[in-house]
């Protein structure tokens, strides 16, 4: 059951990554999707053992390594929703807009 | 004191001393010390040098750490010359950036991280480790692409952060799979248990049994053990695949490379995008992906006359040069894919040499774009006069990507059409290579003659001399181009010792620089003329006009985006 949960938050951030027209929305989204990955380990890892891996302890000890590669994940799932805010926001100040299609038309077709 | 981890430890330092430039009031110590660690780079890849072409212990574990977590770096031949090229393109661009006022310490900062990130992507020992450096990559360009804070610099930063940031979501996912059915990260150990797999299918069982908490699993794949490490393979391919910019993953590339500021698109076209594709061709290598090859080359060479197509069309001079670089990776991916000996020499070849003339090219292109304060390839003017160095240096780049002796452009494609022999996908290659003739005969209009003083350069007055950091990445990278093509029999030798098929021992290379060939070279650049005129003719035009008015919005590239994974699942699948 809890697969088919994270894997339905998957694509859900998927989802709203592809359809939404709001961009701060979309980067929500694609948090949300990163989040589905990370959780997608972090159980997996939970499944292999009944107690925290530290040393000495009574119980089968975790995998710990699903949880130290997602440490490193979720930083980098932070510093790119960081980023990703703060463009929108500086084309939200200069052009009124949160849509990615008209921020297109509008910058990439006066060019021409 | 050669350890390859220093290639990464070094550029990390330089970006501390970039910060630390921002402290204290020494700025031009700070940034020669920054610059100095290209040097040393240099100094580290020397002493290797003889140890990869002996193929001695190539695997460096880091902090003493052998077993298998422990994270570990490979230099090996393909690897070696990756980060040579890095080191190489990246100190021409940071030589070119330094006379600038807009590029700062910070600037230095960021560039740096973006080298320290490539050569960990080149010499990762591991998958994951491979996707922190592709991370760092990511986020040190989406700042650099957006550097001058102009709408069409932002808008295109975001775009690449959107698309890519969905492509590493789907790496991630296929660093699951791969760590849930192998058990492993670490390239050795899974091309070992790929290995295991592809001999024996009785493994196959075995192996999901062997996997280390068993009864606990409940995956939805699990009915398909040993299945589902294919589809890792597509979602590890697509996760780069994005960051190589082949089709139907290119959508970004264009305005990401055309609005970046100018050294920085030369960085991005020459060396970031093969650092992915360098990235992907090991892990096709580890994962023994060999029948992925011939739907590599197909949609290698669809990518190359595509993207021709498209650049031809354009009018906006970074624009063209950044379409071309999509068709230039798709020459290099059709390479990789070809089943012959060569192909890999070939691809490698050809990767450095479009790195060569690709940021010349785009330097050149960005100091005349700078002198006249002027983007659309007609208006910029004939600047042949006016400043020759910069005429000199675009016909070298426009004659090399055209592949005319004896610049190095005709040295590796004479490789890919002898690693594509007989193929019916080098059909594909050949047209784009008119299409590419026709489309610089149509850039070189700047490196004409032309009056000497022309309006616009009382736009930036100031601009119209050349300093030093201009000229010295100019005349470098010309040289480089001209002489890797004129010694271009003993160049592919080389690299055929760090990258070729140790196995192979009697390996014919082709003569290069015969009559047949010429003529070859010859039907191309007329056909190229023909094209040409086709092209400035008025319906040419109207359809130019059409043609360049074709851009995918987002949502519809991120379509395009699952379509591209499932191609590439239906292709793993075995």
């Amino acid at each position: 059951m809890t697969w088919y949960l994270i894997g339905a938050i998957f694509l859900l951030g998927l989802w709203g990554v592809i359809g939404l027209k709001n961009l701060v929305k979309q980067v929500i989204a694609l948090s949300i999707a990163n989040s589905a990955i990370i959780m997608l380990f972090v159980y997996y890892a939970s499944l292999s053992g009944e107690d925290a891996p530290i040393m000495d302890t009574a119980g089968i000890p975790v995998d710990p390594i699903p949880h130290a590669l997602m440490l490193t994940a979720i930083v980098v799932g932070i510093c790119i929703v960081a980023l990703a805010l703060a463009l929108v926001y500086v084309l939200y100040q200069r052009y009124g807009t949160l849509n990615m299609d008209e921020l297109e038309d509008r910058i990439w077709k006066a060019d021409d | 004191m050669t350890e390859p981890v220093l290639l990464i430890l070094f550029p990390l330092a330089g970006s501390l001393f970039s910060l630390l430039g921002k402290l204290v009031p020494a700025k031009r110590v700070c940034t020669a010390l920054a610059l100095s660690i290209f040097a040393a780079m240099a100094v580290v890849l020397f002493l290797q040098l003889p140890l990869v072409l002996n193929g001695e212990n190539l695997t460096y574990a880091l902090g003493g750490f052998v077993r298998e977590p422990g994270i570990s770096l490979i230099l090996d031949g393909p690897a070696w010359l990756a980060s040579a090229l890095i080191v190489l393109i990246s100190l021409m661009v940071a030589i070119y950036s330094l006379d600038r006022p807009e590029f700062d310490l910070r600037y230095f900062f960021f560039l740096l991280m973006l080298v320290a990130g490539m050569e960990a992507v080149v010499l990762t020992g591991d998958i994951f480790t491979m996707f922190v450096s592709l991370e760092i990559i990511a986020i040190a360009a989406y700042v650099l692409i957006a550097w001058e804070k102009s709408d069409e610099g932002l808008l295109a930063s975001l775009k690449y952060l959107f698309l890519s940031s969905v492509g590493i979501l789907f790496f991630l996912l296929g660093v699951f799979i791969v760590y849930r059915d192998l058990g492993t990260l670490s390239f050795a150990v899974i091309a070992e248990r790929i290995a295991e797999l592809k001999t024996d299918p009785v493994v196959l069982g075995a192996l999901s049994g062997e996997n280390r908490f068993p009864e606990k699993i409940g995956s939805i794949l699990q009915g398909y053990p040993g299945r589902s490490i294919n589809f890792a393979l597509a979602a590890l391919c697509v996760g780069i695949g994005v960051r190589t910019a082949f089709i139907p993953f290119h959508t970004w590339l264009p305005e990401a490379h055309a609005w970046a500021p100018h050294p920085v698109s030369a960085l991005l076209s020459g060396v970031l995008i093969k650092t992915s594709f360098f990235a992907l061709f090991r892990i096709l290598a580890v994962f023994h992906a060999f029948h992925m090859h011939s739907m590599l080359m197909w949609l290698g060479s669809i990518t190359a006359l595509v993207a021709v197509g498209w650049a031809l069309a354009q009018s906006d001079s970074k624009r063209l040069l950044a379409y071309h670089s999509i068709s230039q990776m798709g020459y290099i991916l059709a390479a990789a894919g070809a089943a012959s000996v060569f192909s890999v020499p070939a691809a490698y070849t050809h990767a450095i040499n479009h790195a060569l003339f690709k940021g010349l090219l785009f330097l050149a292109i960005g100091h005349a774009i700078h002198m006249v304060g002027e983007r659309n390839l007609f208006r910029i003017g004939p600047l042949g006069r006016r400043s020759p160095l910069i005429a000199l240096a675009l016909l070298f780049g426009a004659l090399s990507i055209s592949g005319i002796p004896p610049f190095n452009g005709f040295v590796s494609k004479q490789l890919i059409s002898h690693a594509l022999d007989g193929s019916p996908a080098y059909i594909l290659l050949w047209l784009t290579a008119v299409g590419t003739t026709a489309s610089f005969i149509k850039l070189s209009r700047i490196a004409l003659p032309g009056p000497k003083d022309i309006s616009g350069f009382r736009r930036h007055d100031s601009n119209h001399r050349h300093s030093a950091a201009t000229v010295i990445p100019l005349v470098i990278l010309s040289v480089l181009v001209l002489l890797s093509g004129v010694y271009g029999a003993g160049y592919t030798r080389f690299v055929w010792r760090l990258v070729g098929d140790p196995s192979v021992t009697a390996v014919e290379f082709p003569a290069l620089f015969k009559v047949d060939k010429f003529t070859d070279s010859l039907i191309i650049l007329l056909l190229g003329i023909a094209l040409y005129f086709l092209v400035m003719s008025p319906v040419g035009k109207r359809v130019a006009k059409r043609v360049s008015g074709v851009a995918p919005k987002l949502g519809t590239v991120l379509t395009f985006f699952v379509f591209g994974l499932a191609l590439f699942s239906i292709a793993a699948w075995r």
